[in-house]
């Protein structure tokens, strides 16, 4: 899930500098494309993740304001008793403004900035339903913090257990047409450092790098809301925590990310980065975690990816949402598809991000991000 | 309709282009009805149109709000909205009036949270978010404004804004200039919520949430009304915007009531243009009707002549209306900014359905005035059309019939007015019932005035003069009877206003009494003086006696209510004028806890004194006992005095707005000498005496009332054409007899005396008949109109200035009329005259 991050820099880029002349102002409510602004420079004055670092849990399951993008980013594929199956997706960003604390003068000053992506997809009704927030980080409104554990932007949050601090997690969210009420409980499954020891590098300049580190299978229950009825559902979540300050290489365009839970135990992330030239880059990489936590590291070398199938949007962008991943040294050969074509996040940011389908070697479920694909 | 024959086809225009000022006169008279008919509509619609536009344009989609009861909301009780599951979309909005120093224009400030706009107001989140938003969310004093406002400040991005703001002077530096140019932004400046809660000092509080609840259940509304703190209101910003244009509605009213007089007026000319035109052709008809052409050709040919200048002269009139409504849009719109609510005005918004309106009254009303005149010119036989006489001795069998009719009408209109309850809507329509009355009786008068005049002891001229007023009657009558409708709406609006102007001017006088009056600068929004201030003043030995005031406003069924709490020095109670009870019985009552309520609010919602009130406090929903209904006239949404000591248990808010203060017999020179050193510069004072507040009200009460100065100089306008056009067509038609007048020794000069005179005296019998339609009118007005649309009441005050003005206006309209007519008859040779025949 680091390359989300790249692509939230692309976000912040956008909101921090101004139009261009004679083009229309664009804000929160416009949709924008993934564009060469990703390789715009981050502040100075942030800090950058420039070599591994001792983790501090809980602390840092809370906000590193030094940094310049934040996120806790859950996905999920969930199931009612009677069958129907939904994948979610819950987001919440932050934003670093300024490196330094803002203007005193009003509480209302603020130097963090939040914005909160949740989506739920109705697999059985192939329907995709998503809404995007935003609140500064002031008075209250948005947030995190730990002891326990509370991350929010307005009525959307995960909250820890008031006794210990994290899990179970609780997380919370609503809009008019639909809402999602999930308790995530630790599992057995630990925690995974990405990269390493959590220093997830994106490029070979130097501090172009992020802390990342996952849970990868969190036994999830609750209820999720579409139009007026309620569904109790259960199944397994992915979290991930990730924060830093690079930005994205000129010449890359974007990247595609696969977060699959197996049915023999095992859970596989892997992320391809994809060169403006459209070919697969040296920096792709993931884990193969089995069911007792050891991790075995994936790279290009060792893991085959092929895409099979497209989705057309409405404005005719190729989404690539049907693939092959194989990992011949594991016996790991899988056809990933999109449960629901239509997954696209069509808000500030355009991309697309959706529950998916395991089959071949293994059977399983899993959550699918593309990016750089729209108006390009 | 069938074709008509050609002969009448031929008539017809041969008539009409050997009498082309006729013509032209009953053009005009169109065209002046539906001109000002339609400036008076266009303007109104622009006025409405550009407050909708921009109040649309400041809520976008919002469709509830939350407020507070003094106007603000606790930011806290923002965040725990924001924060609950199961809430519509919300916003929070900071407003509020600012001042640009030195040019002391007026700019409204909105304090917007970008990031909770993006479903809310479309545009100005984005014209933000171009900018760069580091700044915006973190550096003090940065605004974002549009290019319509930076076109009219003369500013460009980068430049620094001066403002003075609760008597402080801020600088705000202009970020960005977004490309919005509407007229609605011209006024506007945008700033963030820190930004906002800086520069008016309202640290902790917004000004309301906005809410989108689009097709959420209601439940969603109830759960959010349920968490609201005491004191906190949801409302629904249909039912507030309704109010705010409810303000203008009784103003409107005012106007629309004016152009219909107009176009009243302008009916009667066209009437009586229709009418000369028949009477003129009586012989013409005659013929025709001893060749055999049948009556409903006739009808028919003047009906067709009628729809022809019907529709020639509403075009002119829409044209000249639409020229005319620019002028009066800008007069409107300053006038609803200085009273109401800041409008600008860019350009005259043609609305069709004003023009269309405009096309339908002159038409139709050309076609209703031609009615009677047609069916005359048809009906009567071929012998008597021959006869001059004989029209006017049927017109005299007439004049009773319609003499009575008239006063049927006269006390019809009076009973809707005053006796039957049906609102607004009976009183217009008793006040045009009335009219028609006084018209109706016009005609009766002009013999009655003949026989008295007859008496009086002159001779020469003066005797022709007089013996013409009855023998022409058919002519002079709607001629008199057009320039007595336009002399008495005149009148009638003159007594009105004086009434009104006289009414406030009393009220006003009463209610300042005190000799100063201090407040904070910036008072106008709702600034408070300093805390202590009230006691400090109290102990300086200049000060005898002091009232402390706090300005709230509330709501009640969902409209505004200006709410005053009070805390009244004995002097400051001898200011009101009590309506039902004595004020022994009132102050009792107030000392008791109850509420003075204004006569508006009384009217409005029915109260009485002893009923109960119940008013939203932060405590919640509390009732009051009225104490007494009190003559106002600040508001016609109404205000209610509360006593300070039934206020501070529910506000719990000491700080007030005004002091006034009564010395111990000083001037208020001293007295402010004596309290100034109190303020400091942080907080600084304004000092008001009385004399000042009551001149600048008035001066606001007739800068009202201009656009009625101006739509009654237009109606007279009007009827001095139906004057000149009624004498016109008079002295036309006798050339003859003036000839044989020249032949048997009458002079040029002798003769235009004649003419001047007959005219002048049918000006002085308009204008004495208007002088009781007149005051009946203002009566209606005053007395039933004012007390339905605006719920005050006043006494008549009748003073002779109107009315002797009035008397002049109509002397010399008809002097004036006379002059062209009287010159021409003069001039001209008599001698083809008399061969005419």
């Amino acid at each position: 899930m680091q390359i989300a991050g790249l692509f939230f820099v692309l976000l912040l880029a956008l909101l921090l500098v101004a139009c261009e002349p004679g083009s229309t102002p664009s804000g929160p409510g416009d949709t924008v494309s993934v564009s060469e602004r990703m390789g715009a420079p981050p502040d100075p004055g942030f800090r950058r993740a420039e070599r591994p670092r001792a983790f501090d849990f809980p602390a840092d399951h809370g906000a590193h304001p030094e940094y310049a993008t934040e996120w806790w980013y859950l996905t999920g594929n969930l199931e009612s008793a009677q069958g129907a199956r939904f994948g979610y997706q819950f987001t919440l960003f932050r934003v670093g403004l300024t490196p330094g604390p803002p203007a005193q003068d009003s509480p209302w000053r603020a130097s963090q900035l939040y914005m909160g992506h949740f989506a739920v997809s109705d697999i059985e009704g192939q329907a995709h339903h998503s809404d995007e927030r935003f609140s500064r980080a002031a008075l209250g409104l948005a947030g995190a913090e730990t002891g326990p554990l509370r991350v929010w932007l307005g009525s959307w949050s995960l909250q820890g257990d008031p006794a210990s601090g994290v899990f179970p997690l609780n997380l919370q969210a609503d809009t008019a047409d639909f809402a999602l009420q999930l308790t995530l409980q630790s599992g057995s499954r630990p925690r995974v450092l990405q990269g390493e020891q959590g220093w997830s590098r994106k490029s070979a300049a130097p501090g172009n790098a992020s802390y990342y580190y996952s849970y990868t299978r969190l036994p999830s229950a609750g209820r999720i809301r579409l139009g007026t009825r309620w569904y109790a559902v259960s199944g397994n979540s992915w979290f991930d925590r990730e924060w830093s300050s690079s930005a994205l290489g000129e010449d890359q365009a974007g990247w595609d990310w696969f977060a699959l839970q197996l049915q023999d135990g095992r859970d596989l992330m892997f992320y391809r980065m994809r060169g403006k030239d459209g070919q697969a880059q040296a920096f792709s990489q993931g884990v193969l975690v089995d069911e007792d936590g050891s991790v075995s590291r994936l790279n290009p070398d060792n893991t085959r990816l092929q895409p099979t199938g497209f989705w057309v949007n409405p404005d005719g962008v190729r989404y690539p949402v049907r693939w092959r991943l194989a990992v011949p040294e594991k016996h790991i050969d899988l056809q990933v598809r999109a449960a629901v074509p239509d997954q696209e996040m069509r808000h500030s940011v355009r991309y697309w991000e959706g529950a998916v389908e395991v089959s071949g070697s293994h059977s399983g479920v899993g959550y699918l991000e593309l990016s750089g694909y729209a108006s390009d | 309709m069938k074709r008509l024959p050609r002969l009448l086809l031929r008539a017809g225009v041969n008539y009409q282009w050997r009498h082309p000022w006729q013509a032209f006169l009953a053009l005009a008279g169109i065209a002046l009805g539906v001109a000002i008919v339609v400036a008076v509509d266009l303007a109104n619609s622009a006025a409405r149109a550009t407050f909708e536009v921009s109040a649309k344009q400041l809520r976008g989609a919002a469709t509830h709000r939350v407020v507070g009861p003094d106007g603000r909301v606790p930011t806290a009780a923002y965040r725990t909205l924001f924060t609950t599951p199961g809430l519509p979309p919300m916003a929070p909005v900071m407003r509020a009036w600012v001042e640009q120093s030195g040019s002391g224009r007026r700019l409204q400030l909105l304090g917007l949270d970008l990031f909770a706009e993006g479903a809310f107001r479309e545009q100005l989140p984005g014209a933000i978010a171009a900018g760069d938003l580091r700044h915006w969310l973190n550096q003090p004093d940065r605004t974002v404004i549009s290019a319509a406002a930076a076109a009219s400040l003369g500013l460009s991005e980068g430049d620094s804004l001066s403002l003075q703001i609760q008597g402080r002077q801020h600088a705000l530096q202009i970020t960005q200039v977004h490309g919005e140019s509407s007229a609605a932004t011209r006024d506007l400046l945008l700033v963030d919520t820190a930004t906002a809660e800086v520069l008016l000092g309202m640290p902790g509080f917004i000004s309301y949430i906005d809410v989108i609840a689009g097709d959420r259940p209601p439940e969603s509304l109830d759960a959010l009304e349920a968490l609201l703190p005491a004191g906190l209101r949801l409302v629904s910003i249909d039912e507030q915007t309704r109010s705010t244009v409810g303000l203008s509605a009784a103003f409107e009213l005012n106007l629309t009531a004016m152009g219909l007089l107009a176009l009243l007026v302008g009916l009667f000319l066209i009437y009586n243009a229709m009418s000369f035109s028949v009477v003129q052709r009586r012989d013409l008809f005659g013929r025709l009707r001893a060749i055999g052409t049948q009556p409903h050709e006739i009808y028919r040919m003047l009906l067709s002549e009628a729809l022809v200048l019907a529709l020639i002269g509403s075009l002119v009139g829409l044209l000249l209306g639409a020229l005319l409504g620019q002028g009066l849009t800008r007069l409107v719109a300053q006038t609803v900014s200085e009273l109401y609510y800041r409008v600008s005005v860019d350009a005259l918004h043609l609305d069709p359905l004003s023009l269309l309106k405009g096309l339908a009254l002159g038409l139709g009303g050309t076609l209703l005035a031609a009615l009677f005149p047609a069916w005359q010119a048809a009906s009567t036989p071929p012998a008597t059309s021959l006869s001059r006489s004989g029209l006017e001795r049927d017109t005299l069998r007439w004049i009773p019939f319609l003499a009575l009719a008239g006063a049927f009408l006269v006390v019809l209109g009076l009973a809707l007015a005053f006796l039957l309850p049906g609102g607004l809507a009976s009183a217009l329509l008793g006040l045009f019932a009335l009219v028609i009355g006084a018209v109706l009786i016009t005609p009766a008068s002009i013999p009655l005035f003949h026989r008295l005049l007859q008496r009086l002891p002159l001779g020469g001229t003066w005797r022709f003069a007089v013996r013409d007023l009855k023998r022409h009657i058919s002519r002079l009558g709607t001629a008199t009877a057009a320039l007595m409708v336009a002399l008495s709406a005149a009148v009638s609006v003159a007594i009105m206003v004086e009434s009104m102007r006289g009414a406030v001017g009393d009220w006003l006088h009463a209610l300042l009494n005190a000799d100063l009056y201090v407040a904070a600068e910036d008072f106008g929004n709702g600034a408070r003086l300093p805390d202590g201030l009230a006691e400090r003043v109290l102990s300086l030995p200049e000060v005898a006696q002091a009232s402390r005031y706090r300005n709230l406003q509330l709501s009640l069924r969902e409209r505004p209510l200006a709410v005053v709490a009070a805390d009244l020095a004995p002097q400051s109670r001898a200011g009101f004028r009590f309506i039902q009870r004595l004020p022994e019985q009132v102050w009792t009552a107030y000392d008791r806890g109850g509420v003075l309520v204004s006569e508006p609010l009384a009217n409005r919602v029915g109260l009485h004194a002893g009923d109960s009130l119940p008013l939203p406090t932060p405590e919640g929903e509390r009732s009051f006992q009225v104490a007494g209904v009190f003559r106002d006239f600040a508001s016609e949404h109404g205000r209610v005095f509360l006593p300070w000591h039934s206020y501070l248990p529910l506000w719990k808010d000491e700080r007030i707005n005004t002091l006034a203060l009564f010395g111990n017999g000083q001037d208020a020179a001293t007295l402010k000498r004596a309290v100034a050193p109190l303020a400091s510069i942080d907080a600084p004072l304004v000092f008001t005496e009385a004399r000042q507040i009551y001149d600048e009200s008035l001066q606001v009460f007739d800068r009202t009332f201009r656009v009625t100065e101006v739509l009654r100089s237009l109606s007279l306008g009007v009827a001095f054409i139906g004057i000149l056009s009624a004498l016109m067509a008079i002295q036309l038609q006798r050339r003859k007899e003036f000839a044989v007048l020249r032949a048997v020794g009458m002079t040029r000069l002798q003769l235009a005396r004649l003419i001047l005179l007959e005219s002048l005296l049918l000006g002085a019998i308009a204008a004495l008949l208007s002088l009781p339609t007149g005051i009946l009118m203002a009566w209606v007005l005053t007395a039933a109109v004012q007390l339905k649309a605006f719920g005050w009441s006043m006494p008549l005050t009748l003073s002779a200035a109107p009315q002797l003005l009035n008397l002049g206006m109509g002397l010399l309209a008809a002097a004036l009329a006379a002059l062209y007519p009287a010159w021409t008859t003069a001039r001209h040779d008599p001698a083809p005259h008399l061969r005419e025949d």
